[in-house]
């Protein structure tokens, strides 16, 4: 039917071009997160290692904490420009699918948590890693893919209940944090299976079926909930 | 008017509950025969486990009234849902106190982190403490929405909780439950059984109380109210 509505895919794109081309253009979120993830892991450094002590063991959870704390930096701005310039009002008022908002803001945190790692795991192994193998920097781009997805799912659903909400800046965190334990406890393990010295390929996939798992628990939560996030 | 029948109920229910909870301390620590391996402190056992099985059967039942109110919209629904979760939180909290004696009786520390099941509950605990947050930041229906899918994602760590244990290999907590049965005696068993049937008793009594006492507050505001109106 001409002239009808755009479909889903359409849709999507027009929202997460929307978003990244925002970024593009201030790069408020993108720099500042980037700074600091790098300012989070030196800070890791002189909090865990000393006088040149080999960091390769805690390589892995340096990396996680660094990356969670660098997400909550992300999914707390990712409404920011809706809310700031009144652009949700508009959106909403739309006859936009609420799930395709939800999936377009997912997209957009999964690409700047991308855009991170590609900085926060070379220096990781940089700082961290003795004698660090190309190799197993494939690996963990491989935990960076997975681990991304359930944050970037979670972060998306959790950052619309703060959003309206009072103190914000405050709640989030509070509910993103204990949720994303298990992806940091799980990326650490994988990412310190195959950095850590030991090689171990079998714990390796266990953590990265976790990671999976997690995924699509909470992609299946959103889905059951997207719905009663956005007010009618 | 208040309606007198929940009060009745909950006297029926405190009753029963008392008797099953004097009955399981009578059993676990005068009939059930002693671990052989761990001796007296294994009979912290009974009541660990169980608080942990009711502890989650709460945050069950938030999550079942949380669907249940986003399907309705009938606010009863969120008020059993946050009640179950206040009731789950404190049963969490007896969960790592009784699993922190066991672990120092046991294990001689009194906290294990290379234990992916301990370390979980406290990831369950985090979350749900969020809850209250969550729904003291929000206000009107909102707060009961926002509230009921917060329920819902959070009960959707509780499987995760079981799945880390099989994921993570190096593990110290004793597994009683397995995929072929109890790893237990009957004699154990049995009163294992009373316990958590006993449990369950002082959650059904909690929830039972905390909404008589939430009613009966909203019928003492409604006449204050009337009161404030007529004079």
């Amino acid at each position: 039917m001409s002239g009808g509505r755009p479909g889903w895919g359409r849709q999507l794109r027009a929202l997460l071009l929307k978003d990244l081309r925002l970024e593009l253009r201030t790069r408020d979120t993108l720099v500042a997160m980037v700074l600091f993830s790098v300012v989070a892991m030196m800070i890791f450094q002189f909090a865990v290692g000393s006088r040149g002590d080999d960091l390769t063991d805690v390589a892995g959870g340096i990396l996680w904490a660094t990356l969670a704390l660098t997400a909550v930096l992300g999914v707390g701005r990712s409404w920011v420009p809706e809310r700031e310039q009144r652009v949700l009002d508009g959106i909403l008022g739309a006859p936009v699918p609420r799930d395709i908002l939800l999936v377009a803001k997912a997209c957009a945190i999964y690409a700047y948590l991308l855009a991170v790692e590609v900085v926060a795991v070379p220096l990781m192994a940089l700082f961290f890693i003795r004698d660090p193998d190309p190799a197993d920097l494939g690996l963990v781009a491989i935990v960076c893919l997975l681990a991304n997805l359930g944050i970037s799912i979670l972060g998306s659903l959790l950052a619309v209940l703060a959003l309206f909400a009072r103190a914000r800046e405050l709640l989030l965190p509070v509910l993103f944090l204990p949720s994303m334990l298990p992806v940091v406890i799980a990326a650490a393990g994988a990412t310190h299976s195959v950095t850590g010295g030991t090689n171990d390929l079998a714990d390796y996939r266990g953590y990265c079926l976790f990671l999976g798992v997690y995924a699509v628990i909470f992609g299946l939560v959103a889905y059951a909930t997207y719905e009663h996030v956005f007010d009618d | 008017m208040i309606d007198a029948r929940p009060a009745r109920r909950l006297a029926w229910t405190g009753a029963v509950t008392a008797a099953l909870l004097a009955l399981a301390t009578f059993g676990v620590f005068f009939v059930a025969p002693e671990d052989s391996d761990q001796g007296i402190i294994q009979k912290i056992f009974y009541f660990h486990v169980a608080i942990a099985i009711v502890s989650l059967i709460a945050f069950a039942v938030s999550c079942v009234t949380g669907v249940l109110y986003l399907r309705t919209r009938q606010e009863r629904h969120d008020e059993v849902s946050a009640i179950c979760i206040g009731i789950g939180m404190g049963f969490s909290a007896l969960v790592v106190v009784t699993g922190s004696i066991w672990a120092k009786a046991s294990w001689g520390t009194w906290w294990v982190w290379t234990d992916p099941r301990l370390v979980t509950f406290v990831i369950v605990i985090l979350l749900y403490a969020a809850y209250f947050v969550l729904r003291s930041s929000a206000e009107g229906e909102r707060r009961f929405r926002y509230s009921a899918v917060y329920a819902i994602a959070a009960f959707a760590s509780v499987p995760l909780s079981f799945y880390s244990v099989r994921v993570a290999r190096s593990f110290v907590h004793p597994v009683v439950f397995t995929q072929s049965g109890a790893n237990m005696p009957d004699s154990m068993l049995i009163w294992f059984a009373v316990s958590l049937v006993a449990m369950l008793g002082v959650f059904l009594t909690l929830l039972q109380l905390e909404l008589i006492q939430r009613r009966a507050d909203r019928a003492l505001r409604r006449v204050k109210m009337r009161l404030e109106a007529s004079s």
